[in-house]
């Protein structure tokens, strides 16, 4: 019997990510993201939060529409996910959903509210393991985007070949188990 | 009673270091056997490939020395001084040396806040770019019988720190009841976790600071392929909640428990601590250095 690792099950995901892609995604599936994904967590990502409100996200050169954003830091000891819950991080998900952001990676059960504007953006959520020395081994390039100051919390992008996560989220459903609400 | 050479700060900060990278990088065997367990009798597919996931990760990282996990952790030191053991003057601050040097050898993640207090807490003024600004935290000593100095160095990672928990427990002369609540503090945090299977790291003492160490003496001493009684019972109250690898369900929501029980005081009080290590923990590595003859 094949298992999810094969895989030849996972759904290529290519970015930017199309709406259409993300209406046939399903709670429980297995993705394998190709190209580049925006990367950040609790330090910077309330900050593009703040700069989506007052339209100034475009003159820095950052393209949230079909984007996929990372909950990650970036540093020379790789990258691997954060939690997601954690309040900043969490915060920014309606926002960065309803700008266009159509798949958040990271770790950890969301809320119901979180759950509420992934839906209404036709955005998901995604987890994935901290597979760290398996991600270097995916991770093409990386380039810092913004917020410099940050170090390891500021904005990066990278591209990758085949980043294994597993939809936790999708169009109001989630695969968390019940015991944990 | 042969008489001992002493050690030097140069070897000591070199163990130190290698001690470190070893942590960060390395899988050890009863790790390895508790995720192939896990796989064997986990039926749920998609916990099952979250499993298989992290031993391919363990393995690449092995091979290529990289880091388990991008957040390499804080180091915490464990020191076991030998009481026929000869140190040099300055002998901690080699072990702390060594541990930058691991630190920018591995990598570490560089974490470090800089500023004043306050600047810290709200981290204000950036981070340092050198991984080896990451100081370790207070470290442990024990005595211990022979020539040896043994360096355990643990690297605590921050998802576990924000589920962990020390309070008071009213015993009511059952251990039943100390684990039974215990576990139940475990059972809420742990599908918030997000990096599961955890193993379940428990220290029982006097105090908060004494619960704490001995927790983390637990996580320097147990082993997955030897679990008592009490500590497969954690185990087992843990698994019951089918939160699973990555929160997405199945029988594998613990590897293991680690427990440790230090000397208690006349009380019906125990202060306990709960921590939920995460799924690449414990990673601690342990090196002991012998007293070179004369």
């Amino acid at each position: 019997m094949k298992g999810l690792h094969d895989r030849n099950r996972a759904v290529k995901v290519r970015t930017p990510v199309d709406e259409e892609t993300i209406l046939n995604l399903k709670a429980g599936d297995l993705i394998e993201i190709w190209g580049n994904i925006y990367c950040g967590r609790d330090a910077v990502l309330p900050k593009m939060a703040g700069l989506i409100e007052k339209n100034a996200l475009d003159s820095m050169n950052v393209h949230l529409q079909g984007a996929v954003i990372f909950h990650t830091a970036v540093s020379i000891a790789g990258i691997g996910p954060t939690s997601s819950n954690k309040v900043e991080i969490e915060e920014s998900i309606p926002i960065l959903s309803k700008a266009g952001v159509k798949i958040h990676v990271g770790k950890g059960k969301l809320k119901p509210e979180s759950i509420e504007a992934l839906k209404q953006n036709n955005a998901v959520f995604a987890v994935t393991p901290p597979a760290t020395a398996l991600f270097a081994a995916k991770t093409v390039s990386r380039r810092l985007v913004a917020f410099k100051e940050e170090g390891m919390e500021a904005l990066y992008e990278i591209n990758v070949a085949g980043f294994p996560a597993i939809v936790a989220i999708a169009h109001g459903k989630t695969i968390f188990t019940r015991s944990t609400a | 009673m042969k008489r001992k050479g002493m050690l030097t700060c140069e070897a000591i900060s070199e163990a130190a270091a290698k001690c470190l990278v070893r942590a960060g990088t390395t899988f050890r065997k009863d790790q390895f056997e508790a995720y192939r367990r896990a796989i064997e009798t986990e039926k749920n597919e998609k916990a099952r490939w979250v499993l298989e996931t992290m031993i391919e990760n363990a393995r690449i990282a092995r091979k290529k020395r990289y880091p388990l996990c991008d957040d390499t952790g804080i180091p915490h030191l464990f020191l076991e001084i030998g009481n026929e053991a000869v140190l040099p003057a300055g002998w901690l601050s080699a072990v702390h040396l060594g541990i930058s040097r691991g630190l920018e050898v591995m990598p570490g993640r560089p974490m470090a806040v800089k500023g004043s207090d306050v600047e810290r807490v709200e981290q204000s003024k950036g981070l340092f770019m050198n991984p080896a600004k990451v100081q370790p935290a207070p470290a442990i000593l024990k005595p211990a019988a022979g020539d040896k100095l043994r360096i355990t160095v643990l690297l605590l990672g921050g998802g576990p720190e924000i589920r962990a928990k020390t309070y008071r427990i009213f015993h009511r002369r059952s251990m039943e009841v100390v684990l039974t609540e215990a576990a139940g503090w475990a059972k809420e945090e742990i599908g918030h976790l997000g990096c599961t299977p955890c193993v379940l790291a428990v220290g029982i003492g006097r105090s908060h600071a004494e619960a704490s160490a001995l927790m983390l003496e637990a996580m320097k001493e147990g082993r997955l392929d030897r679990q008592n009684f009490w500590e497969q019972k954690l185990t087992r109250w843990l698994n019951e909640t089918r939160v699973g690898p990555l929160g997405l369900g199945g029988g594998t929501t613990a590897l293991g428990s680690f427990l440790k029980v230090g000397p208690l005081r006349a009380s019906g009080v125990r202060i306990v601590t709960v921590r939920p290590c995460c799924c690449v923990e414990p990673r601690r590595a342990t090196v002991a250095l012998p007293s070179p003859p004369c």
